[in-house]
């Protein structure tokens, strides 16, 4: 009984297996007009209205079922698109980042050029802080002595002239405007070799003014004004000649001529700057400064061994009013 | 397997799921991802007749709910009425020579029969030459698909013995022990 049952159970396997493996190796064989396929197709015809009116019985059910699935689903798309928003915005914002950085590194550069400050060994440098006053005459940047900045270095970015360093630590440095009320600038007219100092204008510290022109050119509002290089024909100034300070806005005849001037800078939003490590009227700055705080005998040595180009500056710097 | 009537009435009961289970796999079941894969009641129904009715019984079931399958779903025929063919009669077989008492068992076997299915399903579309890669995706989708399976595997074996039970023939261990607690012998109420 045991072995007939065995036996019969071992059949029906391998005969329904073997039916799986003809049914298959038909199907596969034939055509799609052969005869399994037209059953198929028969199959479907049959079946295709109950399989419809089942759907259309069971489509609430679906409906709910999808419902949660969805609302799952949304969940979770929500998380990952807001994810994805966040990454989107701060990639966004790395690459405005790096646009604006390339931009003023090309203006910097040109400025360089056109001013052929490269043998004044330029060193750059972020504003980390600007002054909270609405003058904003006063702005910190990350590097100082360290790297070789030193008080009077000359400070400019991609648009032109920003200020001149007053205060120097090891890693940082405190910067003064071009409309600090303490900074004078030896400035001319772009293209003309008539000079004048260029300070803010009274009352208006956002604006400059250039004073004490030396010459006769015409100057007319749009002129373009530059660093001159040199506060007297002896003498040379902290900055060096082409830096570009501003545009002429307007002429005010009196007895002296008064020439307004708007910043080539915006100075309200610093970023990137650069450091003139190496000008030599900002070392003969120095060494004046380094003459006066010693005792007057040692001060007297001292001078006596200095060079004869550094005394002539000194006097012409004094001669000037002592900005620039 | 004698065709008495208790077999006839096993048999129409067998059968009335086999079209059920269908028809709720293709217009419901198949229409409703879980975690981006379709639940496969099909492979737990063979695997839990077999497990019910025995060997012969799940082999039968599992060649027809194969052979209805591939007819619905418009598929190769022959290829899910073989592989389930095999997880009906390995299901009975294990009931039949092991006879597993534990109550996580139906998930096990489902589990397997999934599994099975999913894998077999893919080795032999494979062999015949469908253009499907091999690769992670395919083997995410099939972990997934087992893992969707266990979840449902335990209340749908609930459905199917509540569905088979009136039907199965009784279960000769199940009487001992029944007589064995109305003797007295072994019952904890007569040792209290």
């Amino acid at each position: 009984m045991h072995s007939k049952t065995v036996r019969r159970r071992r059949a029906l396997l391998i005969g329904l297996v073997v039916l799986s493996i003809i049914l298959l190796t038909a199907y596969f064989g034939e055509s799609p007009n052969g005869g399994l396929h037209a059953v198929q197709r028969d199959f479907l015809t049959v079946v295709s209205p109950i399989q419809d009116g089942a759907n259309t019985a069971l489509k609430p059910v679906r409906s709910v079922i999808n419902w949660f699935g969805e609302v799952l689903h949304a969940k979770g798309e929500v998380s990952r698109l807001r994810a994805e928003r966040d990454r989107l915005r701060s990639e966004r914002v790395a690459e405005q980042e790096r646009s604006r950085a390339a931009r003023e590194a090309t203006s910097i550069a040109d400025v360089e050029a056109s001013a052929n400050l490269a043998g004044y060994k330029p060193v750059s440098a972020e504003v980390v802080f600007e002054t909270p006053s609405s003058w904003y005459s006063t702005v910190d940047i990350n590097k100082g002595s360290s790297e070789g900045i030193a008080i009077n270095d000359a400070v400019y970015n991609g648009e032109g002239l920003v200020g001149v360093v007053t205060q120097v630590a090891a890693d940082a440095a405190q910067v003064s405007l071009i409309t600090d009320s303490e900074v004078a600038v030896a400035a001319r007219i772009a293209g003309t070799p008539d000079w004048g100092i260029v300070q803010p204008k009274v009352g208006d510290p956002s604006h400059l003014v250039l004073q004490f022109l030396h010459g006769k050119a015409e100057v007319v509002k749009g002129d373009i004004v530059d660093t001159s290089g040199m506060i007297s024909p002896e003498a040379q100034s902290l900055y060096p000649a082409g830096i570009p300070i501003g545009t002429v806005t307007s002429i005010e005849e009196s007895a002296y001529t008064s020439i307004n001037i708007r910043p080539a800078v915006e100075l309200h939003s610093l970023d990137l700057v650069r450091v003139l490590t190496e000008v030599p009227g900002a070392r003969a700055s120095r060494v004046r400064s380094s003459l006066a705080s010693l005792p007057s005998s040692r001060s007297e040595s001292a001078e006596s061994s200095s060079t004869a180009e550094s005394a002539g500056t000194a006097a012409s710097y004094a001669q000037s009013g002592g900005g620039g | 397997m004698g065709l008495s009537a208790s077999h006839g009435k096993l048999a129409l009961r067998i059968a009335l799921l086999v079209v059920l289970v269908v028809f709720v796999q293709v217009g419901v079941v198949s229409e409703v991802p879980v975690f981006g894969v379709t639940i496969e009641l099909t492979p737990l129904l063979a695997a839990f007749v077999g497990l019910l009715c025995g060997s012969m019984w799940g082999a039968l079931a599992g060649f027809s709910i194969g052979l209805i399958v591939d007819l619905a779903f418009v598929q190769t025929l022959g290829v899910s009425s073989l592989l389930f063919t095999l997880i009906g009669f390995w299901a009975g077989r294990l009931r039949e020579a092991r006879d597993p008492q534990a109550a996580l068992t139906p998930l096990a076997v489902g589990v397997a029969a999934s599994a099975f299915a999913l894998i077999g399903l893919s080795v032999i579309e494979f062999l015949l030459g469908v253009e499907a890669p091999v690769s992670l995706l395919l083997l995410r989708q099939i972990v997934l698909g087992v893992v969707v399976n266990a979840i449902v595997a335990m209340p749908f074996w609930v459905i199917v013995r509540r569905a088979l039970r009136p039907s199965l023939p009784k279960d000769p261990r199940r009487r001992r022990s029944r007589r064995a607690y109305s003797t007295g012998g072994l019952s904890p109420l007569s040792r209290a």
